[in-house]
């Protein structure tokens, strides 16, 4: 689903480290799930934090209805460099899982057996 | 004996960004409970769920298992079931059972059907030209290179793209008519979105090709074009991006990994039949991607 931030939120290098780690579909699928929903939750709540009540619902509205042309229009009337925002946002989420990736990537795959 | 086989960076993985995810569940709705709880009283559970709003209103804890299932229902297989389903009770009764070119008739009724329904010229033959066939197998095809310096992790624009389409791979060779753009800087939304939803047609099929190699290429590239599945109303717009498959493939046309799985063809062999027709589209009005039908008799 095309998310009205797409064009400004680039995954490319999160994606090429989930790409080094050995995954199955299922475990893919999982951690993709996790990084969209934690970058849309992280972008959402940097908007919502910026506009007054009335205007939250406004926006939640556009968000739903998917009307990305409103959207841009309403927030670009609402909050001062919201692109900007939306970007730091974005970047410090990826920071930490960049943390998170070089983690894991030191962990070792175990296989144990069980007599 | 039993092999318990653990693979420890994925476990890593799910259960720090598991525990993140729910503090980001926790932190915005604990900071903007009113607003999001308005907005949950205000549209239907069903709208929600297939909306960009979903994953944020109507999931309470991304556990395994149920997380992925609820994050997958709203985004792209399911996409254009619903309301097309209709669709194609109307075509069983005018597709041949056998996949198998259709004759005049028949092409005349499915190309006035479908026209009807997605309310745009849906033909078989434009500027006198024609294709072998409107009704053959498609096949899974590979991402392609769209600018020099592409790579695959780049065409995903979200982790779900890549959890989905990722594993489809790149093909080695570019397409028929090359790169979308001839540069990163010069590639736009416009040349990804026909990489994304292309075909590879047989156009070296089509009667007359080889007495008209430059004026067909030409008419060709990045023709917009309809596909459906008969059997499940999904479908989709998208252009020529490639030519094939060859014959001794047993396929009739190929489908980038976006339009596999909006047709409902992404799983399994990854085939199955299709129509597919021109879109008579002169001033490109018509978006890719995705299509729902608009008139229903």
């Amino acid at each position: 689903m095309k998310q009205f931030y797409t064009h400004l939120v680039e995954i490319e290098e999160i994606i090429v480290e989930l790409d080094k780690l050995d995954l199955s579909d299922e475990q893919r699928h999982h951690l993709a799930s996790l990084v969209d929903s934690s970058l849309h939750h992280t972008i959402l709540d940097a908007i919502l934090s910026e506009l007054k009540e009335e205007d939250k619902r406004v926006f939640l509205k556009h968000v739903h209805d998917g009307e990305h042309d409103k959207l841009w229009e309403f927030l670009n009337g609402k909050v001062d460099n919201v692109e900007d925002k939306i970007k730091k946002s974005a970047e410090q989420l990826k920071v930490e899982m960049h943390k998170d990736l070089k983690e894991a990537r030191q962990k070792r795959s175990t296989t144990k057996v069980d007599d | 004996m039993n092999f318990t086989s653990k693979n420890e960076p994925f476990e890593h993985l799910r259960k720090v960004w598991t525990s993140k995810h729910r503090n980001l569940q926790d932190k915005i709705w604990d900071k903007h409970k009113e607003s999001l709880s308005w907005i949950g009283r205000t549209i239907s559970p069903r709208s929600l769920a297939l909306g960009s709003l979903g994953g944020l209103l109507l999931l309470t804890a991304p556990q395994s298992g149920s997380f992925n299932t609820q994050i997958a229902s709203t985004q792209g297989v399911l996409e254009g079931v619903d309301t097309n389903v209709l669709l194609a009770d109307q075509l069983k009764d005018i597709v041949p059972k056998e996949v198998r070119p259709l004759d005049k008739t028949e092409e005349g009724d499915i190309t006035k059907t479908l026209s009807q329904v997605f309310g745009f010229k849906v033909t078989s033959e434009l500027e006198g030209i024609k294709l072998n066939r409107n009704y053959g197998l498609i096949g899974g095809e590979q991402h392609l290179y769209r600018y020099p310096g592409d790579n695959l992790q780049a065409h995903a624009d979200s982790s779900g793209d890549w959890a989905k389409y990722g594993g489809s791979g790149i093909a080695p060779g570019l397409g028929a008519w090359g790169y979308f753009a001839p540069s990163k800087l010069e590639f736009t939304e416009k040349d990804k979105q026909k990489e994304r939803y292309y075909l590879a047609i047989q156009t070296f099929l089509a009667p007359g090709f080889a007495e008209n190699v430059g004026k067909y290429r030409d008419f060709f590239k990045h023709r917009k074009m309809l596909i459906v599945n008969p059997k499940t109303g999904q479908a989709v717009v998208a252009v020529i991006g490639d030519a094939g498959p060859a014959e001794f493939t047993g396929k009739h046309l190929g489908g980038s990994p976006e339009v596999m799985d909006v047709v409902g063809l992404a799983g399994g062999p990854r085939k199955g039949a299709v129509l597919y027709f021109f879109i008579d589209d002169p001033k490109d009005e018509i978006p890719l991607g995705p299509i729902k039908i608009k008139n229903f008799s």
